[in-house]
Parts: structure tokens; sequence; C-alpha cells
């Protein structure tokens, strides 16, 4: 299906259209992230819509646009947003694979902490595996850590 | 777009009649049902783009794909703190936490009478202003 021309559409006319007209993926690919030595490893799961959205093209505005509002919202004196814009009008992102999609994620809902230097300390503060790879059962869950057979 | 309506009023075949603003100020922005159990999954949802599974019982960051335009809304949660979904299956007489508020994201928190548990139904609404 043809993505309709949604420059300058907002950004919420755009999910409705592709919740009527998308069919949702649910990706097996899981983010595990470490952003304190004091708390156990953190999983983003990514969303099926959402996927579906990155997988057609044409819906999403580009990731920098999220940095652009995080940073508005950073502002001692923030009250609201005032550059919503930035959602609504900017060109939207082609289509993506699906492991472009869980990098454009990452940038977008992961700390830029974890991201930006995942990979500078003794180990790695993240790892991209599928959800097999993950224990199934939640058991010693608030301990869980990225074990070094996975981030290999 | 192609179908697009532009209209101040919408009228009833009575001849009540309310501002188009009511029903876009009015409607939900946001909506998730998910589980914590095993991996965390998104059964469905709308303007959602991740859900981050942070411990048992706990998902933080829920983050969306239209921000928000201020950290002031409100949102509905559901949360039956038991690993069934049927109606008969809650131990809600504890209450689950929703908060940690952005215009990006929002927290939420599973209770029950063992402390934090992992939920097979959690429904959250939010409704709101859009950025």
């Amino acid at each position: 299906m043809q993505t309709p021309s949604f420059k300058g559409t907002h950004l919420w006319d755009r999910l409705c259209w592709a919740k009527e007209n998308l069919e949702a993926y649910q990706s097996d690919y899981r983010v595990v992230y470490e952003d304190s030595i004091d708390e156990c490893a953190k999983i983003l799961v990514p969303d099926p819509n959402w996927m579906a959205c990155a997988l057609q093209g044409g819906i999403l505005p580009p990731v920098w646009v999220y940095h652009e509002l995080a940073k508005d919202e950073a502002q001692p004196d923030f009250k609201k947003h005032t550059r919503g814009y930035l959602l609504h009008e900017t060109e939207p992102v082609g289509a993506m694979t699906e492991e472009e999609a869980i990098e454009y994620l990452i940038m977008k809902d992961c700390p830029q902490s974890v991201w930006q230097d995942w990979d500078s300390g003794n180990r790695p503060k993240m790892v991209i595996c599928r959800k097999e790879q993950l224990p199934q059962t939640r058991e010693w869950r608030n301990a869980w850590r990225i074990s070094s057979e996975i981030a290999a | 777009m192609a179908g697009k309506i532009i209209a101040d009023t919408i009228e009833t075949g009575a001849g009540a009649d309310i501002s188009t603003s009511y029903v876009v100020n009015g409607s939900a922005k946001a909506w998730v049902n998910f589980t914590q159990i095993s991996t965390q999954t998104v059964r469905d949802s709308f303007n959602i783009s991740s859900i981050t599974d942070v411990s048992s019982g706990r998902t933080f960051p829920i983050s969306y794909t239209s921000n928000m335009s201020d950290g002031n809304y409100v949102g509905s949660l559901y949360q039956n703190a038991v690993t069934g979904t049927g109606y008969i299956n809650f131990d809600n007489q504890y209450v689950g936490g929703f908060g940690s508020k952005t215009t990006s994201s929002f927290g939420e928190r599973s209770y029950g009478s063992s402390g934090d548990i992992d939920s097979n139904a959690v429904e959250l609404i939010i409704q709101g202003d859009l950025a």
C-alpha cells in the first residue's frame, strides 16, 4: 500500500491512517541496556503498530525532531512545547528495514548516555538481541545484568 | 490527504450541536494494552513507540510517537496484578502506579498483595493535549 503524501499532516493523523491501514508487526528484537550500575538491566520492547509505521515509511518524523523536543523540555523554564510543529511539518522519513527501525528506536527511546558510548567502557552497556535469547522465566528479574554470553 | 473534513460544529438529527473541539480535545491521545509476563509484549496500542521492562511489575518509559504538549495530561490505568486476563483474575485491592509523566513518556507499576508483580493485563488510556 502506498503511503499518502503526509508532509504537513499532523503526526497523530498519520498514526490514525496507519492504524486503519497497516498490519501491526511484532518484532522479535529486544534492546537490553544498563543505564545505572545500581539497577538491573532494562529491556526495550518495540511497539507493533510503531514498527508497522517504520517499515511502511513516510509516516514517522526524523529522530532528530525528538531530540530537539527533548532539549526544549530539559530547559528549567519549560512549561509546554512550542515547537510541536517539528513533529508535523518535517518531511517524514522513508521506509526502514527492521534493523534500521531498531536503531532509530534506540536513538528515540533509550537514554543518550547509553547509546552514544555504549561500547566505550569495560563492558557493553547495550545489546540488541532476539527475545528468545532472554531468560524464559522471570526468576531473579530484579537482578538481571547483560551477560558476556549475550554481549558477544 | 484524501477524505478531509473541516467543520467547526457537529449537529445531531435532533438539532443538538457541539463544537468539534469537544471531540478533538476529548479524544484519547494514546492507549496501550500490554503484558508484563515473560518478555513484556504490547498486544495493541495507539501512539506508542515502545515500552521498557525495568524490573518485576515495572514498565518505564512507555514512550509516545506523537509527544504530548506538557506533563499535565491524565491517564486511566488498570493492572490486574495476576497472571490471568479474565474478569475474575485480579489482585487489585492494591493500586498500581501511573506517573513519571513527561511529554515523551510515562511509567507504570503493577503492585499486588505480594509487592511488585508482573501483570498479564496492563491497560492504559491517555488524555490531554498533543504537542
